[in-house]
């Protein structure tokens, strides 16, 4: 007996360590990153190198935020770039027209951004409803809206970007800082805020049990009395929203709208989620993670550039990574079971 | 076709802690349907998996004529000629009839498949079958009876010298089951011999030449169906069993506190009614494919209804949803824990909370102290033995898992608990603790609606038991007043 649980022991320590480091190994992967590149180059671990990282990368991360309620309550949102493109026409058309026949700009420009909402909110449920009264498969239904939006968008600019109509805050939520030339940029701020709030929701409120059940198994989550399409369409509608506040931000750093912006988003902000550990299968991933793999994606993009890799070769080196990541995600699930 | 026959010579298999099959010496012949019947766990599957070489016998041998068997895996049996068709489909539904067959085995010419020959070899085992399904037809437009027969095609085509039917008629409606029993003759008319494991002891006398009986892995007996009449096979199946009796403690009260009227769902239970007391275990019997589940996932609301309505203290429900019946204070633990019990990869505590959802939080935001406190009142209640609360629910046994499922629901403090099978495929101790449970609740007034193919379960536990037969039900009894064999045939009767 005594031979058996001195054997028995280390196993089970080793078998925790490893199943420790799986669980942390973008973490891992992420500090050994961030020290290499401080090693090799001192323009990396500047303030304003991490202040550059964070406004370039927080565009998609705050849609990757919502992605990942999308993705733990098993389901997928394709649309998301098109809503951004969405948001900026609708806002920029907006302050055009309205304006045109008498309005106030900054008036006209809230309009355009609660009719964004409006429309976010619409979205949203469609994708739900559809997903979860159809039984549709989200990735068909949101491909479907992936090229419908990207038409309206196309239909609501005229087929042109609607340049330099905004009023001058709106630039802010792009390009504005908070402390100075030097200091913290909006988006990034925006970030952190939805960090915190998709945080707490998942965690913190039956809403984000909800969506870990549904995703968990959602046959037992409707027999044990919860709302299995209600909690669907709460996820679909905030990533949506999250869609929508990135594209103000995004039309706001170039001051224009147009239909073509927000094109392929999708992927990078879906491959965030899943290096943050998320499984594609529901259920299973964290907000913090998905804090990690946005980071992550933007560490490796910005160490990347400043060694002067050639952008092709950043794509395969990207690449590699979403595989190196869904790799460990399901080893780990096999150590795990 | 020359005389065939499969014999068993003291074949005796043995698992950890119990004796599968013990001692078992048995001939079928060929041109004859042998039934082989006993009630679950009397051994006959594994019996079954012997002649089919998924397990090996402890001790004893098998012969096919005087050919000594052994088999180190499945496909040994079938080169052997002996085919086993079980009762769940293997069929590719988008393929055709034909391609289903021959599958992985198609005939070709220059390396291309010879689709005519495919359809024309296919069409000639049919024609020996004697059903008219046409070759080319896919299987997903067919019956289930045609499906079934498919599948008999497709192991007459390996040239069986045996052919084990498990379940066959399980899926299938009464009036299918003629045509499958047309089929299964013609199979026996061949010369292959034909073993027919079966719990519908109804389709014996039209199917059956020989009836083989097993109980608690022992022969009871083996016997041409002509001697033997219905009552003489159930009491060969059940043999003299005493029940335990529930607790004397244990007394409904006199009130009403559900009301099923005139419930039903096309197709599985037509104008169900009757009346749930406080405090009531109430056993719902009757053979597979009675609508017993179906009835009970209705009543909770997992599966529309077409009519009728339940009144729960007053309220009536017309057409329910598993929400509104949990605010009812209805709870239900479904047939498949691992795939509507539960969520499998998440935690312990978790699976505890998910159904009290909102009793655990403050509103909108969760409270994770008293979460841990519903889990961990559940754990000791329940004596749920668990690593630790966060472990994930795949990890534990089936025991405790059901224990899982049924805390989830006691989190919610029910006032009636629907029970779909709640001890299927967990051991005895565990039973006899879900059954604890039951009382237990219903000394503190929750009443439970219990569903079990186990009939001696019901007698153990209920305080009554309504009989349902093909979608009704048809009578009542107390377990003070029938003892096994009578109920068997009570769930039986009015058959064919």
């Amino acid at each position: 007996m005594e031979n058996t649980t001195a054997v028995g022991k280390p196993r089970v320590n080793q078998k925790k360590l490893q199943i420790f480091l799986l669980d942390h190994v973008i973490e891992i992967f992420l500090a050994v990153l961030i020290i290499y590149l401080t090693i090799r180059m001192d323009s990396f671990m500047t303030w304003s190198n991490w202040m550059n990282i964070l406004r370039s990368n927080s565009l998609k991360g705050v849609i990757a935020l919502g992605m990942t309620m999308v993705i733990i309550a098993g389901m997928i949102d394709l649309s998301i770039g098109s809503t951004v493109a969405l948001a900026g026409v609708i806002v920029a058309r907006s302050c055009r027209d309205f304006t045109a026949g008498g309005m106030d700009l900054n008036t006209a420009c809230v309009i355009g951004i609660l009719i964004s909402f409006a429309v976010a909110i619409l979205i949203g449920w469609l994708h739900g409803t559809f997903q979860h009264r159809m039984g549709m498969p989200a990735f068909i239904v949101t491909l479907v809206t992936l090229n419908a939006l990207y038409g309206l968008a196309g239909i609501v600019s005229g087929g042109y970007p609607i340049a330099n109509q905004f009023p001058q805050w709106f630039n802010q939520l792009g390009m504005g800082r908070v402390g100075g030339q030097n200091g913290v940029p909006i988006p990034a701020i925006v970030l952190i805020i939805s960090f915190l709030v998709i945080l707490f929701i998942m965690n913190y409120t039956t809403t984000g049990r909800s969506v870990y059940a549904v995703g968990g198994n959602p046959e037992s989550a409707r027999l044990s009395g919860i709302n299995v399409g209600k909690t669907k369409i709460i996820a679909f509608v905030a990533v949506q929203i999250f869609a929508v506040i990135s594209g103000f931000m995004n039309s706001g750093q170039v001051m224009a709208g147009s239909f073509s912006f927000g094109r392929g988003w999708e992927l990078d902000v879906i491959s965030a989620v899943v290096i943050g550990g998320s499984s594609m299968s529901g259920g299973i991933g964290t907000v913090w993670g998905t804090l990690i793999g946005i980071i992550f994606m933007g560490v490796i993009t910005n160490g990347m550039t400043l060694l002067n890799f050639d952008i092709y070769t950043q794509y395969v080196v990207r690449g590699i990574i979403m595989f190196l990541a869904v790799l460990i995600s399901s080893y780990r699930a096999k150590v795990k079971a | 076709m020359s005389a065939l026959q499969i014999r068993t010579e003291h074949i005796t298999k043995d698992y950890p802690g119990t004796r599968a099959l013990d001692d078992i010496s048995v001939t079928f012949d060929s041109g004859k349907v042998h039934a082989l019947v006993g009630k679950n766990g009397s051994g006959k599957s594994t019996l079954v998996k012997i002649f089919s070489g998924a397990i090996k016998p402890t001790a004893g041998d098998f012969f096919l004529n005087d050919e000594k068997l052994h088999f180190n895996s499945t496909s040994d049996s079938y080169d052997k000629g002996i085919v086993t068709v079980y009762q769940e489909m293997s069929l590719v539904p988008f393929l055709s009839v034909a391609e289903n067959i021959f599958l992985g085995r198609l005939p070709k010419k220059n390396h291309a498949i010879d689709w005519r020959t495919t359809y024309q070899m296919a069409g000639e085992l049919l024609q020996k079958m004697k059903v008219d399904i046409d070759p080319r037809e896919k299987v997903y437009r067919l019956s289930m009876w045609q499906s079934q027969v498919v599948e008999i095609t497709k192991s007459l085509s390996f040239n069986p010298k045996v052919i084990l039917l498990d379940e066959p008629t399980s899926a299938l409606a009464q009036h299918e089951v003629q045509s499958l029993f047309e089929a299964v003759r013609a199979l026996r008319d061949q010369g292959v011999v034909v073993l027919y494991i079966t719990h519908k002891l109804q389709e014996l006398p039209q199917i059956a030449d020989t009836v083989t009986v097993l109980r608690d892995g022992k022969l009871v007996g083996s016997v041409p169906m002509r001697d033997v009449e219905h009552k003489d096979i159930i009491n060969m199946m059940f043999g003299e069993i005493k029940t335990r009796n529930r607790p004397n403690d244990i007394q409904m009260q006199d009130d009403v506190i559900m009301e099923v009227k005139g419930l039903r769902r096309e197709g599985w239970y037509q104008d169900v009614n009757f009346k749930l007391q406080r405090g009531e275990v109430l056993g719902i019997a009757g053979m597979l494919g009675s609508g017993r589940t179906e009835l009970l996932r209705g009543i909770f609301g997992a599966d529309p209804v077409d009519g009728g309505e339940v009144v729960i203290e007053g309220k009536t429900y017309r057409k329910a949803n598993p929400i509104k019946m949990k605010d009812a204070g209805v709870g239900l633990t479904p047939e498949n824990r691992k795939t509507e019990g539960l969520i499998l990869i998440h935690s312990i505590s978790d699976n505890l909370c998910y159904a009290s959802l909102n009793l655990t939080a403050n509103g909108w935001v969760e409270n994770k102290r008293k979460r841990h406190a519903f889990a961990q009142k559940q754990v000791d209640e329940l004596e749920i033995k668990i690593p630790t609360l966060v472990a994930p629910c795949e990890s534990l046994s089936g025991g405790n898992q059901q224990k899982v499922v049924v805390g989830n629901w006691l989190n919610n403090s029910p006032k009636i608990m629907l029970y779909d099978e709640p001890s299927r495929g967990i051991d005895v101790s565990a039973k006899q603790q879900i059954f604890e449970i039951m009382w237990a609740q219903a000394r503190k007034g929750v009443s439970s609606i219990f569903v079990s193919t186990e009939l001696e379960e019901l007698l153990e536990v209920c305080h009554r038991i309504l009989i349902m037969r093909h979608g009704r039900i048809v009578d009542d009894v107390k377990p003070e007043e029938v003892n096994i064999n009578e109920l068997y045939e009570i769930c039986m009767r009015g058959d064919n």
